[in-house]
């Protein structure tokens, strides 16, 4: 039992008790309840600035007659279109009333032509009235006439609890109006996996899940990479042991299914008693997934460069850090960025994987958005907000393909030979980098004319 | 496998059999004796050898010998341009200098210091701060431009700023007639620009010595010359001492000191240019240079 329901179920039984206990002294029209039905487009929610039922009841106590209610509710609501069902229960059965109904904006009159008498259950039902659209808690308050004048009413608890009627909602509800909708939504395919409303809602609802996936693979990636080149270095490394490391946790975890690595963390970790944020575990299982790739990648680009490179730098004086570190890995980066980015998308893709542990990702939030509504859209939505990421990059990696392949022919536009001897003049006044810098480094395969080829392999 | 094991042993067997580096002194003197008329080298009569090689033998893999006794001494500014069939062990011998190849036995002196036996990777990497060397296929860094390939050693090894470095980058790309390309990256240049790239990066890390291991051969014939002449200016105006593993006789006989034949992994004839190619004293010395012309 969760704390609305207990609140609910206290305030229940503190209003039984009051009523019961001391009905002398609660002398007075007792509002019970105040509520609204949902609307059509609203699933479970009532959405305000739409049409409603306000359905509310009091009961009128003891030595009381009742000879008019006055209802009201915030300004923004209105009650300019409705109409009233009025109801008298004594019991079961049915009173009869008579009465007259006046609506003005947000206030609601109704006067009964007999005064109502105690121990009567007063029922007011109030057809296509409209909530104030900013959404929040409504209360109805009011006031009602008896025998010795004008009384307050008791506000309405608990409120009514309503969600804004947002531009979206505007336009999921102009959508249901179109003829067009309404034949598209006839069709047996396109009304069950493309349901415009349905596109429109889980696009908006689905946001924060397609969030959560791009955050996690984002979060987790510079992670990866960094254990990946880690574990790249440790699987060339000289020494059999450490290369015995490399080769254990990179073939494991390319060995088994990012599946079960989810479920053996997700629910391996709180049996021993530790326990880790569901998203921060997340990531941590997509870091160290994706490093056992990256790390096969890396070292595949490191080994690709050849021999000749080595022995340059080594001719130069250069130290196995120093190669390393100016030579080796800059040429690498640029090689492997397309690789990279291929398994940036898989990566991304594999966050839906998450959803079986109840990460609330994308995957998860379309899942139940389909089990609410029985309709395939949320699915497709969720493909859309998939390919929104996994298109453009896949552009990306083409593109750098081909530019990849154009500069190791030498193409490209060439720097201007001209513009060189102005900058001679400056050199001996200030210094102009001429080291390349990471980002230098990793831009360079999207700019033209930069070479990614190593020179030819070295002769013994 | 046992082959191969064995054939180690026996070649560390041999390698102890290979006499102890002879003293300072008297390898000067013995040198000075021998190179004499050998080179048209002017040394001074005190002068040590900086390059000494002492019956250098390397083993690759334990079974195939390349190098088998070369002895060589080079003297401080001489030029000497090493010669022979394909598989005679050049380059071998070159990157023996340089440690790129470890010998398997003899020694190596830099001015004599002894580099071959341990030496740590310190002092490996401060050694061959002082030998710069040109490769065959250049071996350029495609990520930096020709600029940044000269910097780069300055920067990283010498630590120099990096205003200096480019000044200094600037200043060999301009002896090599590079000065416009400074900026272009080596894949936007011709093979024989990448190797005067090479030369000048070579060059800005002032070597004691400076190796080229054939770098004309991945050359087309026309580009040949540009980097011909870049070794002649070095050879000529620089003073730089110089071991040149080349083909090109015509380069051999007008810029070196000494010419140095070496074939089966052993140094058979050497001597002054004009001797060795017009009076060669070995009938291989004679069929080779024969075949060439």
């Amino acid at each position: 039992m969760d704390a609305r329901s207990r609140s609910v179920a206290c305030t229940i039984v503190l209003a039984l008790a009051f009523v019961c206990a001391l009905p002398v002294q609660a002398w007075g029209l007792t509002t019970n309840k105040a509520t609204a039905k949902p609307n059509e487009d609203g699933g479970s929610e009532v959405i305000g600035g739409l049409p409603t039922r306000l359905t509310w009841e009091g009961t009128v106590e003891e030595g009381e007659k009742v000879s008019s209610i006055h209802l009201e509710i915030p300004a923004d609501g209105s009650f300019a279109e409705s109409t009233t069902k009025v109801t008298a229960l004594e019991g079961l059965s049915r009173a009869p009333v008579e009465s007259e109904v006046s609506a003005d904006k947000n206030t609601l009159t109704v006067s009964f032509g007999e005064p109502i008498g105690e121990g009567l259950l007063i029922r007011l039902e109030i057809y296509n009235m409209t909530l104030p659209s900013t959404g929040g808690d409504v209360v109805v308050s009011g006031t009602y006439q008896n025998q010795d004048g004008e009384q307050k009413l008791k506000d309405s608890d608990p409120p009514i609890k309503t969600i804004a009627n947002t531009p979206l909602q505007s336009m999921v509800n102009w959508l249901d109006n179109q003829e067009w909708v309404k034949q598209w939504n006839a069709n047996q395919f396109l009304g069950m996996f493309l349901k415009p409303q349905l596109i429109l809602t889980s696009l908006s609802s689905l946001f924060p899940g397609w969030l959560l996936c791009l955050g996690i693979v984002i979060a987790s990636y510079p992670f990866a990479i960094l254990l990946g080149l880690v574990f790249a270095l440790m699987k060339i490394s000289r020494h059999r042991l450490v290369r015995a490391i490399a080769i254990i946790y990179i073939n494991t975890l390319r060995g088994t299914p990012l599946f079960l690595q989810i479920y053996i963390m997700f629910f391996g970790l709180p049996m021993m008693n530790i326990n880790i944020d569901n998203n921060v575990l997340g990531i941590i299982v997509m870091a160290i997934n994706s490093s056992a790739y990256l790390a096969e990648i890396f070292r595949a680009g490191i080994e690709s460069i050849p021999q000749g490179q080595y022995e340059a730098a080594a001719s130069l004086g250069m130290g196995h850090l120093q190669t390393m570190v100016n030579i080796i890995l800059p040429q690498t980066i640029r090689r492997v960025i397309p690789t990279v980015t291929s398994d940036f998308i898989m990566a991304f893709k594999d966050t839906s994987l998450l959803s079986s542990v109840g990460v609330m990702e994308l995957m998860m939030f379309s899942k139940n958005l389909t089990s609410v509504t029985g309709n395939m859209t949320p699915y497709v939505t969720a493909a859309i907000f998939y390919l929104i990421v996994t298109l453009p990059l896949i552009k990306v990696v083409s593109t750098i393909e081909k530019r990849i392949a154009k500069s190791e022919r030498g193409g490209g536009p060439r720097p201007k030979a001209k513009a060189k001897k102005a900058e001679v003049a400056v050199v001996d006044g200030q210094a102009v980098g001429a080291e390349p810098s990471l980002v230098e480094a990793l831009s360079a395969p999207f700019k033209a004319g930069t070479s990614v080829m190593g020179g030819t392999a070295s002769v013994r | 496998m046992f082959d191969k094991a064995k054939a180690r042993v026996e070649a560390r067997q041999e390698a102890r059999r290979v006499p102890p580096a002879l003293d300072a002194e008297v390898a000067a003197a013995q040198a000075h004796e021998r190179d004499k008329g050998l080179t048209k080298h002017s040394f001074e009569p005190h002068e040590h050898p900086c390059v000494r090689i002492e019956h250098l033998m390397k083993t690759f893999d334990g079974e195939t010998q390349v190098l088998t006794d070369v002895n060589l001494t080079v003297w401080p500014g001489e030029v000497v341009c090493v010669l022979g069939p394909s598989g005679s062990g050049k380059s071998t011998m070159l990157r023996c200098i340089n440690l790129l190849e470890t010998p398997t036995a003899g020694h190596i002196l830099i001015e004599d210091n002894e580099i071959t036996g341990h030496l740590g990777t310190r002092e490996v990497n401060k050694l061959r701060q002082n030998l710069g060397m040109v490769f065959q296929s250049f071996n350029l860094f495609p990520h930096l431009s020709a600029k940044g390939n000269v910097m780069i050693g300055q920067t990283k090894v010498l630590k120099k700023s990096k205003a200096e470095a480019e000044a200094e980058a600037l200043k060999q790309l301009e002896a090599v007639g590079l000065l416009d390309r400074a900026d272009f990256k080596p894949a936007q240049l011709s093979g024989g620009q990448q190797q005067r790239v090479a030369i000048a990066r070579a060059v800005a890390m002032h070597p004691d010595v400076l190796l080229f291991d054939e770098p004309t051969s991945a050359l087309d014939p026309e580009l040949v010359r540009g980097v011909l002449d870049v070794m002649r200016d070095l050879a000529e105006n620089g003073g730089m001492t110089m071991i040149v593993v080349t083909h090109e006789m015509g380069f051999a006989r007008e810029v070196a000191d000494r010419v140095v034949f070496m074939e089966g992994g052993v140094v058979v004839e050497q001597g002054k240019p004009e001797d060795v190619f017009d009076h060669p004293q070995h009938a291989r010395t004679a069929e080779f240079l024969g075949s060439i012309k």
